[in-house]
């Protein structure tokens, strides 16, 4: 679904181009992503989240985040506690900074896991063509054909509970965390492997690809400092909106209890936790619903407004 | 173009296998289906023997994937118990149609596939046309009117509906429209289920029934579709014969639908093609919370107790279709597209 | 032709596209039955009672003998009847016999092992055939085939000869005297005229129709249809042989999810909910649904893992045991997150009170005395790290329990407790088809990997026998499904077992069950965390509703619709 722009590889020129010097790509694209209102309000929304999830931890101790006092269970929002207690007790408000640390940390390093494999993918069939690209398709369709939900599902209970937790930074990360990781990560890097791979095939016709070859540099030098560059467009937009989608994957799969389990918090699985408490104590859900909704709204449009902003075909600058 | 679609379909065949290799692995080590079959208690130690090995879950994991794919009616089994296999088999394998039977109730795969997959096809199909139909609306409006205020308001909105994971839209419909619409006397939709058994199961019980889970689908997939119309409208009504359809002095609604819209909606085949198969899966969180009985229910079931018949059963049939669905796309979007030629 | 207008092109499109919709959505499914419905040609005729019943699981089977899902137990008082069911006081009584055996009335025998039963004469299956001792003997025969693939043949492998000497006596020979009887026999009977060609025939009665639609029946009601996924239907039986049901049709939906299931029961969607947890009780009586809690035997029990190879050192010591059990504060749990709805129990049997006499009490809370019999026992917080060890080992522990929310809620809080006084509490969220693996399949519990494990248990209620920690069940390479997963070899405990399970005389039975009671007490085996009762949710149409904890739905034959 995603466009595959052809690549451009020199600046466009202002209207008035006699009395304006040109401008260069950075610009260019720049120019265009703040014309989308909305992605620069994606991108202010999300340095403001980050902030609140790992500035956050500056003022309240994970011992704090943990705390369960059952005497105070189910509070709603008071001074003392400004998002309200859950259900054992628990500080929404920390909880909601360091769960979303686990939220945004999954998204992320799932994104690496889903690019690098899918870039890796995409180039060496791309680029090798023939039996390689034979093989590494049928293996990316293979995986496409099983809708993501049920793969996410079947590799949650294979994995789940044969991953000890990690001990990092002197915190403890439950090991299903690895696993949400992990999974998500191998769930998601086929489309990413799909149009790496169309990108490699217009691109390693070109004249300078055929000048490099000539001039004997190596077949890694070739793709991954000549074409790879090249391509990078699609791959941000499609690694940006990744993060999104990683982290929705997260929710759904703490929906079906296959998630990170707690008392580790994440986003998902706090709002996992208000199901039945969706009348009687809404402030369960609400915060962390909210935060993940604005945190996938945000990255949406940068990713739209960064879409928008690379793809040479719309021609409104 | 004959060779072109025996050459997909050929190569739909090992990937058939692959994929279920892959998913036979991964099934066999996710725990034990005989475990929670004690009902509220564990199974009983000799019980657990004796179906272990009246289920053909005994043997090792090749045994078992040889006998899922060609059928053990060749090899004889040991029923009861004594070491000697006297019995013979029964089961005839994939390859000669037979899918096996669900471990939790012995009813043969494709019939329990079978009662399903109607249910899950109204509810998909609706969502997918009124997801349609939606879009093209949506995303034609929204580039031709790009930037301007109510664009950037129903954009807006339709991320906002992409943002939210699906549980929670359904959630939230059902409680406003079924629950508190009914306290407030307010007319009022139904919670959960296809019909109300008090009326029967006639086809407006069933669409009644149907509008919340279409609805919670359809707000999560609109932004999607809609932003791509948006984008190939864009790319149109840039083109060279649009320009000339306007000079021309066409009115500004044929030069829209008749030679704008025709043309942009022809990627849409594309992503529909590919996405009408996956719609088999169901959506197996909308089916959970509205109680619909669809595969995705189905498939969640049956995991959690690790029925591999009947999961094996499910996703090969997926994938068999997506394989069907994506040589069908191809062929037509070429018939709709005269400048794409499918060469060897 | 091109229609310009843009608004009436919408409305062809909408209109083309819901008639395409009709045209292929689902045709009308007529209400089947196998009576005739009152037909609606006088005006204006009775509406008919229909009452819904919300499952969260769909059962497998219908049919006795082949699941031991709960869901399908219940089941069976709606178109199957025991021999003999148990009441809402979990109090045996006679249903398809005319009294229950016992040794005064020669039902008995002397030796224990001989068992009589006098069926009443007037009992016919909804097909008008009479219901005979034949059906039982088929039913047992059944049950020990090899050829089929029932989910258990317990008690039915410890007979060893049943016999008919008239259609309305019963005699039973077990092998050996057979104390749960009463308890485990006779739950729900096979209609012998309808599956005994099948069987002959096909040499097994796995695939049999009736199995899963039973439209044979011997209750209240009588099945009519059952679609996968989605629902079942029973409608009144009306050749029933006791006093006719007052309710027209008992609808069964499947709703997996439980919030799905509370909005339903609010909606007023349906009569009946099941499983309700306790954080929905506040708002469903809100809503003006009634809350029938039944005991059913069932507690939520921590194990203890007593062993020297496997276990944990410190657990070897019983000071360390009740040290770790009386640093939670159990009652505090049940009152804050259980909203005082169960109590703590204290004995395996607390449902079942004349085996827990005198009746013990939980261990209290007392975290000031926990820390001094770890620090007497030789465990000390050396190194200042807030975990105590001794010998160079940390006492730090394995906990697992099953995914649910309500108990990864309470290990947070044990934890927290626990540190408390110098214990680490690792706490393990197991998925249940993994969690319940045996050994031989590499089951974590089954292996020994977690020194204490917990779920929901519970005697073979309403009979006290129990089975887990016998010496014989630890699990081994030769003995893969052994079910001692808490590898407790105790003699004196294993000898009460084996011995209780055969004393037929009560008496006997009580006292020696008096002493595993003790005994698991002083031993701090096992710790009792909450009472787990069955938990329904009931809507204010229906009356006349009782619950038994064994046969759950035993006067459904009663219940009725409020006008």
């Amino acid at each position: 679904m995603e466009t595959t722009p052809t690549p451009f590889k020199i600046a466009a020129f202002t209207p008035d181009e006699l009395e304006a010097p040109p401008l260069t790509l950075t610009q260019l694209t720049w120019r265009r992503f703040r014309r989308h209102k909305m992605a620069v309000f994606g991108v202010i929304t999300l340095i403001l989240l980050v902030a609140y999830a790992f500035g956050g931890a500056l003022i309240f101790s994970e011992g704090y985040a943990n705390h369960t006092d059952t005497t105070l269970r189910l509070n709603s929002p008071s001074t003392e506690h400004l998002f309200g207690t859950d259900t054992i007790g628990r500080d929404i408000l920390a909880r909601t900074i360091y769960g979303g640390q686990i939220s945004i940390l999954i998204g992320l390093i799932a994104v690496i896991i889903e690019t690098v494999v899918g870039i890796i993918v995409g180039a060496l069939a791309g680029y090798y063509g023939g039996l390689v690209d034979s093989i590494l398709m049928r293996i990316t369709e293979a995986m496409l054909n099983i809708p993501e939900i049920f793969l996410l599902i079947v590799m949650a209970k294979f994995f789940g509970g044969k991953i000890p937790g990690v001990d990092v930074f002197g915190r403890t990360y439950s090991g299903s965390v690895i696993v949400i990781v992990v999974i998500i990560g191998l769930t998601s890097w086929m489309y990413l492997a799909r149009i790496v791979r169309a990108e490699f095939l217009s691109l390693k016709e070109n004249d300078f690809i055929l000048a490099a070859r000539a001039t004997g540099t190596s077949n890694s030098e070739i793709i991954f400092r000549h074409i790879l560059p090249n391509s990078m467009a699609p791959i941000v937009v499609s690694a940006t909106l990744g993060v999104a989608n990683a982290i929705l994957a997260e929710a759904y799969i703490s929906f079906l209890g296959l998630g990170v389990q707690p008392p580790t918090a994440t986003w998902g699985n706090m709002l996992d936790g208000a199901n039945n408490y969706l009348e009687s104590a809404p402030w369960l859900w609400f915060f962390p619903g909210l935060l993940i909704l604005l945190t996938v709204l945000s990255i949406n449009f940068l990713g739209d407004g960064l879409r928008d902003a690379l793809d040479p075909r719309s021609r409104t600058v | 173009m004959t060779r072109y679609i025996l050459q997909r379909l050929l190569q739909g065949i090992p990937l058939l296998f692959i994929i279920s290799i892959i998913l036979f692995v991964l099934m066999m080590s996710m725990g034990d289906p005989v475990a929670t079959m004690g009902g509220r208690r564990v199974t009983r130690a000799f019980d657990y023997e004796r179906l272990r090995r009246q289920l053909g879950l005994d043997k090792p994991i090749h045994t078992q994937y040889l006998y899922w794919l060609i059928g053990n009616d060749w090899a004889k089994v040991d029923l009861d118990g004594d070491g000697i296999a006297e019995t013979t088999g029964v089961r005839h394998g994939v390859l000669r149609g037979d899918f096996g039977t669900s471990l939790v109730n012995r009813k043969p795969v494709m019939e329990v596939i079978g009662e399903r997959l109607p249910n899950t096809l109204i509810l998909m199909l609706a969502a997918e046309g009124f997801i349609i139909l939606g879009s093209l609306l949506i995303g034609t409006y929204s580039a031709l009117r790009q930037y301007s205020t109510l664009d950037h308001l129903t954009t807006a909105l339709l991320f906002i509906g992409y943002s939210m994971p699906i549980f929670f839209i359904a959630l939230i419909s059902m409680y406003l429209f079924a629950v508190l619409f009914k306290r407030w006397g307010l007319p009022y939709l139904p919670t959960v289920g296809m019909f109300d058994p008090q009326v029967g199961k006639t086809t407006s019980q069933v669409m009644l029934h149907m509008i919340l889970p279409v609805l919670s689908m359809s707000i999560v997939s609109f932004a999607a579709y809609s932003r791509y119309i948006r984008s190939t409208m864009l790319e149109v009504m840039s083109q060279d014969y649009i320009r000339t359809a306007k000079s021309k002095g066409l009115p500004r609604r044929e030069v829209i639908f008749i030679h704008a819209l025709k043309n942009a909606s022809l990627p849409i085949v594309t992503v529909v093609g590919l996405d009408l198969p996956l719609l088999l899966g169901g959506a197996v969180v909308t089916e959970r919370i509205f109680a619909w009985p669809g595969m995705g229910r189905l498939f969640l079931d049956h995991v959690s107790r690790l029925d591999l018949p009947v999961v094996m059963g499910i996703l090969i049939l997926i994938a068999a279709a997506v394989v069907v669905f994506q040589i069908i796309t191809d062929i037509v979007y070429a018939w709709l597209d005269p400048r794409i030629r499918y060469d060897t | 032709m091109f229609i310009k207008n843009l608004p009436l092109k919408l409305i062809v499109i909408s209109a083309v596209f819901s008639l395409i919709l009709t045209a292929c959505g689902p045709k009308v499914y007529p209400v089947a039955s196998p009576e005739p419905l009152p037909v609606e040609t006088q005006a204006p005729p009775a509406e008919r009672k229909v009452v819904t019943l919300i499952y969260t699981q769909e059962f497998d089977y219908l049919s006795p003998l082949y699941t031991s899902m709960w869901f399908a137990w219940t089941a069976w008082q709606i178109y199957n009847h025991w021999a003999w069911e148990f009441d809402e006081n979990n109090e045996p009584f006679p249903r398809l016999v005319t009294e229950i055996p016992s040794t005064e009335n020669g039902g008995i025998s002397e030796d224990g092992r001989v068992i009589t039963m006098k069926l009443r004469d007037d009992i016919t299956w909804s097909d008008g055939e009479p219901l005979t001792a034949d059906d039982f003997i088929f039913t047992w025969e059944m049950a020990v085939s090899p050829k089929n693939t029932v989910a258990t043949t317990y008690p039915y492998d410890a007979i060893e000869s049943i016999t008919a000497p008239d259609p309305q006596t019963v005699v039973i020979t077990f092998t050996d005297p057979f104390a749960p009887w009463l308890a485990n026999l006779w739950h729900g009977i096979l209609p012998a005229h309808v599956l005994q060609l099948i069987y002959d025939t096909e040499g097994t009665i796995d695939n049999a129709d009736w199995l899963k639609n039973p439209t044979v029946g011997c209750g209240p009601y009588v099945f009519a249809e059952w679609e996968s996924g989605s629902y079942a239907r029973f409608i009144r039986n009306e050749n029933y042989w006791g006093t006719p049901a007052k309710i027209d049709e008992i609808f069964i939906r499947f709703v997996p999810d439980d919030a799905s299931q509370v909005a339903a029961l609010k909606a007023g969607d349906a009569d009946l909910g099941t499983f309700i947890s306790y954080a929905d009780v506040n708002t469903l009586q809100d809503a003006g649904l009634k809350i029938m809690i039944e005991p059913s035997g069932y507690s939520e029990w921590m194990f203890l893992m007593v062993n020297e190879e496997k276990g944990h050192p410190a657990f070897l010591d019983v000071n360390v045991r009740r040290a770790f059990a009386m640093a939670i504060d159990f009652d505090g749990i049940n009152r804050d997150l259980h909203f005082g709805l169960t109590k703590t129990p204290a004995s395996f049997w607390d449902a079942l009170p004349v085996y827990n006499d005198p009746p013990l009490q939980p261990y209290p809370y007392d975290p000031v005395e926990a820390k001094r019999l770890l620090d007497e026992a030789g465990w000390v917080d050396s190194d200042g790290d807030g975990v105590r060890e001794k010998d160079g080992v940390k006492l730090e522990l394995e906990h697992a329990t099953t995914i649910r929310e309500d108990r990864q809620d309470v290990q947070a809080v044990m934890q927290q407790q626990l540190a408390e006084v110098g214990i680490k509490l690792n706490v393990n969220p197991v998925d249940d088809t993994l969690y319940f693996a045996s050994y031989g399949e590499n089951g974590p519990a089954a292996r020994g990997e977690y020194d204490i494990q917990e779920w929901s248990d519970g005697p073979l209620f309403p009979d006290p026998d129990i089975y887990y920690w016998l010496c014989d069940q630890i699990p081994s390479d030769d003995n893969p499904s052994g079910e001692n997963w808490f590898y407790i070899c105790d003699e004196e405990l294993d000898r009460l077992i084996q011995l209780q399970s055969t004393q037929v005389d009560a008496v006997e039975r009580q006292k020696t069950i008096s002493q595993i009671n003790q005994l698991f007490y002083d031993k701090v085996y096992i710790i009792g965390m909450w009472q787990d009762p069955d938990v329904y949710a009931v809507g204010s149409r229906l009356v006349n509703v009782k619950f038994s904890g064994v046969t759950m739905f035993f006067n459904i034959g009663e219940w009725d619709l409020a006008q």
